[in-house]
């Protein structure tokens, strides 16, 4: 599509997250189809690549305190953004560290991943991805308490993102209650 | 008890990891065994590829082993038809997409010639008709760099190698220069012209000298006389009254003078690798290269007409922020290593927009791409740079690689990328060697700081943009003790204004209370406590205001999305009542409303775009009622988020969209209105400026889509009428500015604002400055977007040729289906 294979790989390329989904639905393919002949003969054939013309892209590692505004001062360094989505907790509906942002243009996302990916917002380094599109209810955290997966069990504590991974934290807090210790024999531990 | 049951925990790794070692040697067997597995490594056609792409990289690998390892390593496996396919197109891809390196993969074709002359004619026979390809569609850049590479292979070439095609080039530079003073396209051929000079004259040491002095004495008219539109991208912009000006020198002119004195000493060129040079003791090998057989170039034919290509040329101008140092920390002006080494790195930064890890790496690594002892030991501090004994060089890598970024992030008219990618560049840069980089970015910054208020406009507003979002990738952490006695200036003082606007834009990608804490006490007074809020006042709370129950009404019936009616009933009140006051009464009710809008809208951006959504028919039509009406639509919205004016900026954009403002309100707002209510000294606020800019692009960059969209099937009419509409609408906005500016330039409206007695007259000096540079930047701009319609007017005619041409092929072929023509036309 961009002719011969560069020398230097190329930044605004969909990262291995929406690769590897899109291999799982070949292969999921593959292993439907009766013949495994058939099934390669049908990879073969140029398929529409839907992020051919995104504009669109998926912000992760945000800071739940991130607010519009700052993701719009920095994502307007790479054009007019048409709408922005910011990613909710699905039940508390607050902001759950990711967005996605629309800019007019396939140009200025294929930018946006160039220039602003594995830069920093609000002191953190954030995540850009190209994505096909956004649709009604991915505005919303998939994870089991309403935040984002990643957010369940992460064992490093993440002060922009509430603290350590919420499902550890329900663990604990369900094993203090089960034991009978006072608070401060733990104050000694720390 | 804790650290305790960790420590247990990690020990457990170390026996893993060692229970894995010991399984290993069990299954791959002894030592040798390991060693072979390693021999029958990747196929040489991989091999030769990695390591001609990592060419010179390792600077502890010295040039001559690497470029004969790789010469070798092809040519012992010419009969790999995979490798020698491969090689040519590989040394051709790696001249346009790393041009640091064009010496290096030149060496080492050079040494293959010896062994196989057959590569040299199959790599000239593609990289000719290459050349002649990107001449003809203007790729001004790649024919430089392809230039570049055979001026490096100028040893193994038969007759005169590149000087014809040099010569031809200089021709139709000639033939474009003496038909218009305006040509850019001779302009930039002579630049490239002398550019590839040097190159040939250390491919081919001695021969050649006198060939050279012939094309340069061709070359100085051109190259010495300053191009017309040279003040237009002067990154300078003194005040008449500066006692030292900063003397801007033409790159081409620059070129010049730095060859001349080159080949009045003989081509030394001290900075220029010359990897094919072999040491006198590998007698052999010199001698190999020296019988190598040479190769006749193919013919190059370069159009008779040449074209602009997609990008528009404009005269260049050297600029440096370690000019006049008391240590040369950059190579000077009157060397040629500034413009060589510049040269290439600007081609690196800008080939490379798709990586700036690499471009980063490449920066910092510039060292090992130019000839040994050209820099001083990289991260050597400034201050050291003095103890260095003379005949060493003091040139610090790092500040020749950020002058590098900087130059591109303040060309003018415009840098080939977004500003935004010099940004990502100098913040990896930072990120990769913060040792030694962070310090030459910190005397670059006090450069510009110092010398922002005799800058251009428009540049001292990207330096603003580039330090704000530099430093928020970095903590926040700036010495702003340095700048303490600045704070005291009156706002209209440029250095107080840059001071303003930049704490400003760092709260806008932080929040307030964070800025307040990275900054001495001093500039903590210029951080409003309204700005720590999160969310401004609604006035209509306090009773005083004037319609402050009616507001709070409107607000009210908006929050619950009371139909049309209940709303237009408090309307009509405050209408009634603003009539009784002798107020404007569209005025009166448009101020209310669209202050209740934004303050329902007052949570998040989303909010009150959802609220304009909601109320954009009444917005509307009350901007449209009035010209003052529409004009408070903009005060409302400036008064309302005053604390945060970069929200008030992205509220206005957004009633642009929807056509509820039209640039000229903005405009007006801006120029006439604020400006007038504060004698003018809005025009030193950073984000009047943004705001005026920023419509401007929108206008201009509406104009320019019209203007190179290719035709639609429906009808070149309806295109061309729009087109027209939105042209005479641009310059109608350009003209609208230029005339409220010329105003405050003149000094006229600052007199007028006087007979109260405000203002002295230093302001007012002050005014009439900050007036001059607008116009600068919007004359400027206006007259770039004209340049633009033209060659895109070039671009129609010329395309609208294409396609009859087609279509009389087409028809010639007398299949008659004439009419599928233009489908190829488009994607062309």
């Amino acid at each position: 599509m961009r002719g011969p294979r560069g020398t230097v790989e190329r930044l605004d390329q969909p990262s291995a997250y929406f690769n590897r989904n899109k291999r799982r639905r070949l292969e999921k393919e593959n292993r439907d189809g009766d013949n495994n002949d058939d099934a390669n003969a049908h990879n073969d054939q140029p398929e529409e690549d839907p992020l051919k013309n995104a504009t669109t892209l998926y912000v992760g590692n945000l800071s739940f305190y991130t607010t519009e505004e700052q993701v719009y001062e920095l994502f307007s360094k790479c054009g007019e953004i048409k709408r922005l989505i910011m990613g909710l907790d699905r039940f508390q509906k607050t902001p759950c560290g990711f967005c996605f942002v629309e800019y007019y243009t396939h140009q200025d996302a294929l930018d946006c991943m160039k220039y602003i990916g594995g830069t920093k917002l609000d002191e953190r380094i954030i995540r850009t991805d190209l994505d096909p599109g956004f649709t009604e209810g991915r505005q919303y955290g998939r994870g089991k308490s309403g935040g984002q997966v990643r957010d369940e069990y992460r064992e490093d504590y993440d002060e922009g993102r509430g603290g350590l991974g919420r499902a550890l934290q329900l663990a604990r807090e369900r094993e203090r209650e089960n034991r009978q210790y006072n608070d401060d024999d733990y104050g000694r531990l720390k | 008890m804790a650290d305790y049951d960790r420590r247990g925990g990690s020990s457990y790794n170390p026996r893993k990891r060692r229970y894995r070692d010991d399984d290993d040697h069990d299954r791959r067997g002894p030592p040798p065994a390991y060693g072979r597995r390693r021999f029958d490594g990747p196929p040489p056609h991989v091999r030769v590829r990695k390591q001609l792409i990592a060419i010179a990289e390792n600077p502890m690998r010295s040039w001559h082993d690497e470029v004969t390892h790789i010469a070798n390593l092809f040519t012992d496996n010419w009969d790999d038809e995979l490798l020698r396919g491969n090689f040519v197109d590989l040394v051709l891809q790696l001249a346009v997409e790393q041009p640091l390196k064009t010496p290096f993969t030149a060496a080492v074709v050079l040494v293959a010639n010896a062994a196989k002359p057959q590569v040299v004619d199959m790599l000239l026979a593609k990289l000719s008709s290459r050349i002649e390809e990107k001449i003809g569609a203007g790729e001004w850049r790649d024919v430089k760099l392809y230039l570049k590479l055979l001026a490096c292979l100028q040893g193994c070439l038969e007759g005169e190698g590149v000087f014809p095609v040099l010569e031809e080039l200089f021709a139709r530079a000639v033939d474009l220069q003496t038909a218009s003073s305006e040509d850019t396209i001779g302009t930039e051929i002579v630049k490239i012209i002398l550019l590839t000079l040097p190159y040939v004259m250390v491919a081919a040491p001695g021969k050649w000298d006198q060939k050279a002095a012939e094309l340069m004495d061709k070359t100085d008219i051109i190259a010495s006389e300053p191009h017309q539109s040279q003040t237009l991208v002067d990154p300078y912009h003194p005040d008449p009254g500066d006692e030292n000006p900063p003397q801007s020198q033409s790159l081409i002119g620059l070129l010049q003078t730095q060859l001349q004195h080159e080949a009045n000493n003989g081509w030394t060129l001290s900075c220029l690798p010359r990897p094919w040079e072999f040491p006198l003791s590998e007698v052999e090998q010199r001698a190999k290269l020296e019988d190598a057989p040479k190769h006749a170039l193919p013919p190059i034919k370069v159009p008779e007409t040449v074209v602009t290509g997609p990008r528009p040329l404009f005269p260049e101008v050297y600029f440096s922020v370690y000019a006049n140092q008391e240590v040369e920390s950059v190579p000077p002006l009157s060397s040629a290593a500034s413009s060589l080494i510049r040269d290439a790195l600007v081609d690196t930064i800008n080939v490379l927009d798709y990586n700036r890890n690499v471009t980063a790496r490449h920066l910092i690594d510039l060292d090992c791409y130019f000839a040994p002892r050209t820099f001083a030991a990289r991260a050597t501090p400034f201050d050291k740079l003095r103890d260095i004994e003379p005949p060493k060089s003091t040139w610090k890598p790092e500040d020749v690689a950020v002058d590098a970024v900087f130059s591109q992030l303040f060309q003018l008219p415009a840098p080939e990328h977004k500003l935004v990618y010099y940004h990502s560049v100098l913040t990896e840069a930072c990120k990769l060697a913060p040792a030694a980089i962070a310090p030459s970015l910190g005397r670059a910054i006090r450069y510009l700081y110092r010398n922002s208020p005799r800058m251009d406009l428009e540049l001292a507003h990207r330096f603003l943009d580039w330090f704000t979002h530099h430093l928020s990738n970095f903590g926040f952490t700036w010495k702003w003790t340095e700048w303490v006695d600045d704070v005291y200036l009156p706002d209209v003082h440029p250095r107080k204004a840059f001071i303003l606007g930049a704490l400003d834009k760092e709260i806008r990608l932080s929040f307030a209370q964070r800025i307040k804490n990275t900054v001495p006490e001093p500039y903590r007074e210029l951080i409003s406590e309204e700005k720590e809020k999160d969310q401004p006042d609604f006035k209509f709370a306090n009773d005083d205001t004037p319609f402050a129950a009616e507001g709070r009404e409107i607000a009210a019936l908006l929050k619950r999305k009371a139909p049309d009616e209940e709303i237009n009933a408090v309307i009509q009140r405050i209408q009634s009542q603003a009539i009784d006051r002798d107020l404007d009464a569209l005025v009166a009710s448009t101020d209310v409303f669209v202050t209740c809008v934004l303050h329902i809208g007052s949570k998040t951006l989303s909010h009150v775009l959802a609220a304009i959504e909601r109320t954009k028919d009444r917005l509307a039509d009350a901007g449209a009622a009035s010209d003052a009406a529409r004009t408070q639509i903009i005060t409302a919205t400036m008064t309302y988020w005053s604390a945060h004016p970069g929200v008030a900026l992205k509220i206005i954009e957004k009633l642009l969209n929807y056509s509820i403002l039209t640039p000229e309100t903005v405009i007006q707002w801006a120029l006439t209105g604020l400006s007038g209510r504060t004698q003018g000294e809005a025009l030193a606020a950073a984000h009047v400026y943004e705001m005026v800019f920023n419509t401007v692009v929108k206008v201009t960059g509406r104009v320019r889509q019209l203007a190179s969209r290719p035709p639609s099937t429906a009808g070149d009419t309806d295109d061309a009428e729009t087109r027209e509409r939105e042209v005479s609408a641009m310059r109608a906005l350009f003209s609208a500015i230029q005339g409220a500016l010329e105003a405050w330039e003149s000094g006229k409206d600052v007199d007028m604002a006087d007979g109260d007695g405000n203002g002295d007259a230093e302001t007012r000096e002050t005014v009439k400055r900050w007036a001059e540079r607008w116009l600068r930047v919007f004359r400027r701009r206006a007259t770039v977007e004209e340049a633009f319609l033209v060659e895109a007017k070039k671009e129609r005619a010329r395309r609208k040729e294409r396609e009859e041409e087609e279509a009389r092929k087409k028809a010639e072929a007398g299949d008659g289906d004439a009419e599928v023509v233009d489908a190829p036309a488009a994607a062309a």
